[in-house]
């Protein structure tokens, strides 16, 4: 996909964010979200990252373009392996742990969690599988 | 199985040319490290990348790899 497309695709999910959630503040729908006190709040927040996103595409253009190869494709497929792999791994521990002593943390707060961990593993995943490709 | 090239003269034709690593890189569309991982036997180029080799060098394949 090019570029442009790329850009233009993230500027209309940008719009499309920023509509839904004024939509859905205004008719009072999704309140009582978590941290950010409405889901349509959260839509908003989303949006605002995501339209800094595609300013920095506009602005920076091609010093943000980073140069990938093969090699570098092939690390991301094995780190990605080894990070499903540590999820599942994760979710039979976090079973056993759930077993012996309830988990009562919110839902929302555990998958961030589980997202910044797998976000780690493939961090260094990828990092250490560089050194050896 | 991990699979490992028996022959190697990647280095060899590259010097052979006066080539810097740098250089073969830009050629091939590739990164600079993935050309080291190569010549140290560390990685294994695709069929595309190979056939770039082969185009870039003026030789068969065959002559640069052998498994």
């Amino acid at each position: 996909m090019k570029e442009k497309t790329k850009t233009k695709i993230m500027g209309i999910s940008t719009m499309c964010f920023f509509i839904a959630g004024i939509t859905l503040n205004h008719f009072n729908i999704g309140v009582n979200f978590p941290v950010f006190s409405s889901l349509g709040n959260w839509l908003i927040y989303a949006g605002f990252v995501e339209l800094i996103m595609v300013a920095a595409r506009l602005t920076l253009g091609k010093k943000l373009k980073r140069e990938t190869d093969e090699r570098m494709e092939f690390v991301a497929t094995k780190a990605l392996r080894i990070t499903f792999l540590s999820f599942i791994a994760l979710a039979f521990v976090i079973m056993i742990i759930d077993g012996i002593k309830t988990i009562t943390m919110p839902y929302s707060i555990f998958v961030s969690y589980l997202v910044c961990f797998m976000l780690v593993i493939y961090f260094i995943s990828y990092r250490v599988l560089l050194r050896f490709y | 199985m991990k699979m490992k090239l028996k022959i190697n003269r990647l280095k060899k034709f590259r010097e052979r040319c006066g080539m810097t690593q740098e250089k073969l890189a830009e050629r091939a569309g590739v990164t600079r490290q993935t050309i080291i991982s190569i010549e140290n036997n560390r990685y294994v180029p695709s069929l595309p990348l190979a056939l770039k080799f082969a185009k870039i060098f003026k030789c068969r394949v065959e002559d640069i790899f052998k498994t």
